[in-house]
């Protein structure tokens, strides 16, 4: 096996211990007690939290920020998608045929273009630029390379051990910065959830 | 800063704390996309008042002081210092800047629940001895007197008395009462206890509710304050004292039924919070006046006349009654009913702003101008609906909205829920 493929397979297994400490923890400490009677359905409220509050028409975050909106989302899809990119080159599990590489690759610039306007954003931003630390642009600069890197590992295949070392750096930073989110947006989500469905407030009543 | 007084602030955030806190301390990304959901960003537009500023206020000290990676590399992934600088400005914006009405958090590009962190915010500079000295001294009144305003046992009683006096005139009935530490009534009522001092017609308004309704009702002479300012000084144990004065006296009245008066924050701290102040179930039913005017008129125990309210009425949503509460539907169910007409103000409902009086505002005169400032966007709202008068089940929120009527000269009236209820209502004669 190639050295910087063992130094990969070690960084995902570190992210990952890392990770799953941080799920144990969480798992771990429990929800705190509520003793209150409640007046509505958490189920309902931790299954709307998880799939219409989160629609662009619900949130002022997305609907009054479209460019920005728009630009993460694409954002996302481009990291989730080199994440799974690197789980199939890990694993050698099958080749991807040329034509679906350049497709996938132009469609990954696509969405390292994005990051990179979500990054200028945070620099020329006054109000941004007073919220950030080095986690914000390293988190952001860090992902954003390892979209393009992935981008161009699928373009040529000479960038294979700068591909490597990017995506291990990644994956060794995802669980330390706030590219953590990764795990702790889904629990964010269900007490939001929780809340607002133990109060009635979500799902939103339909008023007659 | 002293270690000692540092280290009762870390304390807060030490040891065990549960998982939804760990959630929030971890969540947020700073995307900023939650400047625009805050009335105090979209009103003084100084990136300091972006909510996600207030998270790290409270969460880059935990990444310092309990995370292995704030302690290692601190600058690298944003963990900063306790000190004296930090206290400073988590007081003039957790305290000063924030009335936690949650409205930033259900537009949060990721869920982060906002106020739950300013609170915990809260509950560290109240460890360290940083209350605000005017929120301090209003819990301290509740502490000792029993009712936030300090008002005397015999104070109150008098003017119970006199608002008995007028009921019975009102009505025309010797029987119409206002009952006081009556054992065993159905209802055991509260109220906030600016009713008594400032607005005791709005005593009187849901003494008419409860005629009307030939309930069964009381209230404490020494108990029956319905405000927990400990919800907003961030001091569990005192917000627990302030709450079991009336689980306590529900108790010994043997009262069937706590009715939380038009109070926002109370009902929140009494209803959502207080059996977690005292870490117990409630062995009685509580509910809102909201909630109980609204079964009153489905159960057809009082009767309406829309028309004797002509104005067109608007309705200001507490944030903790409505987005916090879940009440919507039945606050619009008992104004729909009261008045001729009523129009939304935009937004409404669970989008609605706060009126700039929450989180504990009011009592901090300190913060009198940037209140009265964020509140120009309330006010702004009310004049685009051309409505007369202002309903809200909220005597901070009537107090803040009064004070913006002056201000924005609105030329509206601000009215209680059971005002307007009571404006309307159908008094039976063999009531």
């Amino acid at each position: 096996m190639k050295w910087y493929i063992i130094i990969a397979l070690a960084a995902l297994a570190i992210s990952v211990a890392m990770l799953l400490i941080q799920l144990i923890k969480l798992i771990s400490a429990g929800k705190p007690k509520d003793l209150s009677k409640g007046s509505g359905n958490i189920s309902a409220g931790v299954a709307y939290s998880y799939t219409k509050a989160m629609s662009p028409m619900e949130k002022e975050s997305a609907y009054l920020h479209l460019p920005t909106y728009a630009a993460g989302m694409i954002y996302h899809a481009g990291i989730f998608a080199s994440l799974l990119l690197f789980l199939l080159f890990i694993s050698s599990l099958f080749e991807i045929p040329q034509g679906i590489s350049i497709i996938a690759g132009a469609i990954l610039v696509i969405s390292g273009l994005c990051g990179l306007a979500i990054l200028f954003k945070r620099f020329i931003n006054a109000g941004l630029r007073s919220l950030s630390g080095a986690d914000d642009y390293i988190s952001n600069f860090l992902t954003t390379l390892a979209i393009f890197a992935t981008a161009a590992f699928l373009f040529f295949e000479q960038a294979e051990v700068l591909y490597y070392m990017i995506v291990s750096v990644l994956l060794l930073w995802i669980p330390l910065g706030k590219t953590r989110h990764l795990l702790y947006f889904f629990f964010a989500r269900y007490h939001l959830g929780y809340f607002f469905g133990k109060r009635g407030t979500w799902p939103p009543k339909s008023l007659k | 800063m002293e270690r000692n007084i540092k280290k009762k602030g870390l304390d807060v955030l030490a040891g065990k704390i549960d998982n939804k806190l760990l959630t929030n301390l971890n969540s947020c990304v700073r995307c900023g996309l939650c400047a625009d959901s805050c009335m105090f960003f979209k009103a003084l537009n100084e990136p300091k008042y972006i909510p996600a500023r207030k998270v790290a206020l409270v969460s880059s000290v935990y990444r310092r002081y309990f995370t292995l990676s704030g302690k290692i590399a601190p600058v690298l992934v944003n963990a900063k210092e306790l000190d004296d600088h930090a206290a400073e400005e988590m007081v003039d914006l957790l305290f000063g800047a924030c009335t936690m009405c949650g409205r930033c958090v259900k537009h949060c590009s990721i869920g982060v629940d906002i106020p739950y962190v300013v609170r915990k915010g809260r509950e560290m500079l109240a460890a360290m001895d940083m209350v605000p000295d005017t929120l301090q001294a209003t819990v301290d009144s509740a502490l000792t007197t029993g009712n936030n305003m300090g008002i005397p046992e015999e104070e109150f009683t008098g003017t119970i008395q006199w608002m008995e006096e007028e009921l019975i005139d009102e009505m025309g009935d010797e029987k119409a009462r206002i009952p006081l530490n009556e054992m065993h009534a159905e209802i055991f009522y509260t109220l906030n206890p600016r009713e008594p001092k400032f607005f005791p017609l709005s005593i009187s308004a849901m003494a008419k509710i409860f005629y009307a309704a030939n309930e069964n009702w009381t209230l404490s002479s020494k108990f029956y304050d319905v405000t927990n300012y400990g919800f907003f000084n961030g001091n569990r144990a005192e917000a627990g004292k302030i709450a079991g004065n009336l689980y306590d006296e529900i108790h010994r009245l043997r009262g069937k039924r706590m009715v939380l008066g038009e109070c926002g924050h109370g009902s929140r701290a009494n209803r959502w919070d207080g059996p977690n102040y005292l870490g117990k179930e409630y062995d009685f039913d509580m509910i809102t006046a909201v909630e109980l005017i609204s079964g009153y008129i489905k159960q057809g125990r009082i009767r309406l006349d829309k028309s004797l309210n002509k104005e067109v009425v608007t309705i200001h949503d507490p944030c903790n009654l409505v987005r916090n509460g879940g009440l919507l539907e039945e606050i619009r169910h008992i104004v729909s009913a009261s008045c001729d007409s009523y129009t939304e103000m935009a937004p409404f409902g669970n989008e609605n702003f706060c009126c700039g009086g929450g989180g504990g505002l009011l009592a901090m005169s300190e913060y009198n101008d940037r209140r009265i400032k964020v509140g120009e966007i309330k006010a702004e709202q009310i004049r685009k609906t051309g409505a007369k008068v202002v309903v809200t089940p909220c005597h901070n929120c009537v107090d803040q909205l009064s004070q913006l009527n002056h201000t924005f000269k609105l030329g509206v009236k601000i009215k209680t829920i059971a005002e307007l209820v009571a404006d309307a209502l159908v008094i039976r004669k063999n009531n």
